[in-house]
């Protein structure tokens, strides 16, 4: 057990130096999410005329989400140059249980996308949008954008052992990651949406994702335990299924 | 004990592919075995079975008595693996993969700085070990990939393909730091090449394998000598062209050579050499230097199979042929 752990942390050292190494991928990474905070938040808030500071402030954590989530999603790609390269190979016949190497790498993957919630966060308050300035609510914070984002890598994971392809991989990736921005309520809240919508919201685990971000960030409210329920529910079929079908990816 | 058992191995691919057809193999503690074919023979599919990584559609493949299938874990504690590509992150330096390895492979942080600094001393990388991978040149990965594959140190290192690629000074360098280990350490080396000089030079053991089935199996000379058929190459005075017919007469293919020389194989060269000499001699063809050529396991190869091991070496006649056209301008 505690040797699962450690190799599971050692996939995310991994992850963290290559970071260090080459950080350019946060940096281009942060572009769209940094425009959709400052310019299309800024813009619509004066349209609509509520003010700059509720609008902003409300689609923040979406648009942390929607940018750390695309990154999990994308995460898959690696393993698909990984699979082509000898590293999974020498993965899967060292000591280690699959299971370390699925729940390692998707953890790697969300350290990764969650670098996106500072990034946005810090660009919305810029522009004036209000969060909590409790140190503690905001690493809990930090938490859940990691803990959804692992399903989101694990996700991809699965992807990418099914597909194989890059291009396709790609393409599956695309076709899955603004759906799921826009059937959440990272944009509007739940209440105004069309029925049809909102009963996709209600199974996108995106919408608990981003319902206990702004619980935590903006009311400094902390009753997010059916959200984490339900995150939990996503992560553990991801992982379950990514760690079954990971065999497919070296066939 | 064996180090690795495989009996009737059969791996049938999910696209139809028979890529193992009833694979029998014996590799014996503390050796260096190789196996040795050609390309798409299925030597990666022989190591991915035992190194655990897929299973086999049927058969039994154990590993010091441990049966892939079923206790993989145990296997997996016991092997050293380098794959045929690249297993590194090139984006991270030396010193890292070593690092990140050695905490999946699970040594202890107390011995990991110790490991790691005495294998990177030992694969000469001690002064590259601070730059990136990819800066590294092929010899430089390869020593990496096998110091990495050492860390636990394993009873038996199985590696595909370990020099590919690799010019003949890198290639060398790789080989002797792999010898130098297992004399060091008595760990079985159990590799697939497609070298057939690879394996006559570093390897205890080899077999052979075409289609997905061992043809033939012993050390490198027992195989010469059980199937090989030596050379002999004759360089004459006077015309090349008449010996060789004379040559085909008495039942021998020669091909004619540079520097008028002909080339030709025989069974046993102290009988028929005389006897060559002497034919060749009544037309008037006289022989300046008889040489006899040792056999390769190419030529086992070739004689098991009627084809070569490597697509890179090409036989004599080829290289005439090419030689002649270059010679003609086209």
């Amino acid at each position: 057990m505690l040797r699962a752990v450690e190799s599971v942390l050692a996939m995310v050292e991994m992850e963290l130096r290559r970071l260090r190494h080459d950080p350019v991928e946060i940096a281009t990474r942060a572009i769209q999410p940094v425009l959709w905070v400052t310019v299309f938040g800024v813009v619509m808030a004066h349209r609509i005329s509520i003010g700059v500071q509720d609008y902003v402030s409300f689609i923040a954590p979406g648009v942390v989400f929607q940018s750390a989530t695309f990154m999990a999603l994308a995460y898959g790609i690696m393993m698909v140059f990984e699979r082509e390269s000898g590293i999974l190979k020498k993965l899967l016949s060292s000591p280690i249980p699959r299971s370390s190497v699925v729940i390692g790498r998707s953890l790697a993957g969300a350290v990764r996308a969650s670098t996106q919630y500072i990034i946005v966060l810090a660009s919305a308050a810029l522009v004036g949008a209000r969060f909590t300035g409790n140190i503690p609510l905001l690493l809990v914070g930090y938490f859940i954008v990691v803990y959804t984002c692992t399903g989101f890598t694990a996700l991809s994971i699965l992807i990418a052992s099914t597909v194989k392809a890059r291009e396709r991989f790609m393409g599956i990736v695309g076709a899955i990651s603004m759906p799921l921005f826009f059937t959440s309520n990272a944009l509007y809240p739940l209440d105004i949406m069309p029925e049809a919508i909102k009963l996709l919201a209600m199974v996108n685990p995106l919408t608990y994702a981003v319902n206990a971000l702004r619980k935590l960030v903006l009311f400094s409210d902390v009753s997010i335990l059916e959200d984490l329920a339900a995150l939990t529910l996503f992560n553990a079929v991801s992982l379950l299924v990514a760690m079954r079908e990971l065999d497919k990816i070296i066939e | 004990m064996f180090a690795i058992e495989v009996k009737d191995l059969v791996k049938v691919y999910s696209g139809g592919i028979t890529a193992l057809s009833g694979v029998d193999l014996m590799v014996e503690e503390g050796i260096s075995h190789a196996i040795l074919g050609p390309n798409g023979a299925g030597k990666t599919t022989l190591i991915r079975i035992v190194t655990t990584q897929i299973k086999p559609t049927r058969g039994i493949a154990r590993v010091f008595g441990f049966d892939v299938k079923s206790q993989g874990g145990k296997v997996r504690e016991l092997i050293g693996y380098v794959p045929q590509e690249m297993s590194l992150w090139t984006d991270l330096t030396g010193y890292e993969n070593m690092l990140i390895y050695a905490k999946i492979y699970g040594i202890e942080p107390s011995k990991r700085w110790g490991v790691i600094e005495e294998l990177l001393e030992f694969m000469d990388l001690k002064d590259a070990a601070n730059r990136l991978v990819k800066t590294y040149s092929g010899g430089m990965i390869r020593r990496l990939e096998v110091a990495i594959s050492l860390m636990p140190r394993p009873k038996l290192l199985v590696l595909d393909e370990p020099t590919i690629g690799l010019d003949p000074r890198a290639r060398m360098l790789v080989w002797e730091k792999l010898l130098a280990y297992k004399r060091e350490s008595g760990t079985t080396i159990f590799f697939a090449t497609h070298y057939m000089d690879e394996a006559d030079k570093y390897a205890d053991k080899v077999s052979l394998i075409n289609r997905g089935k061992i043809i033939a199996g012993g050390t490198p000379l027992e195989l010469k000598e059980t199937y090989g058929v030596e050379k002999i190459k004759l360089k004459v005075s006077g015309s090349v062209e008449k010996a060789s017919s004379v040559l085909y007469e008495l039942g021998y293919t020669a091909s004619i050579g540079d520097n008028e020389e002909v080339v030709l194989t025989v069974k046993d060269p102290a009988i028929a050499l005389p006897k060559i000499i002497e034919s060749l001699h009544s037309v008037g063809v006289k022989v300046l230097e008889a040489r006899v050529l040792e056999a390769s396991l190419d030529d086992v190869f070739i004689k098991l199979t009627g084809r070569g091991i490597s697509e890179e070496r090409e036989g004599i006649r080829e290289v005439l042929a090419t030689r002649r056209m270059i010679k003609r301008g086209g």
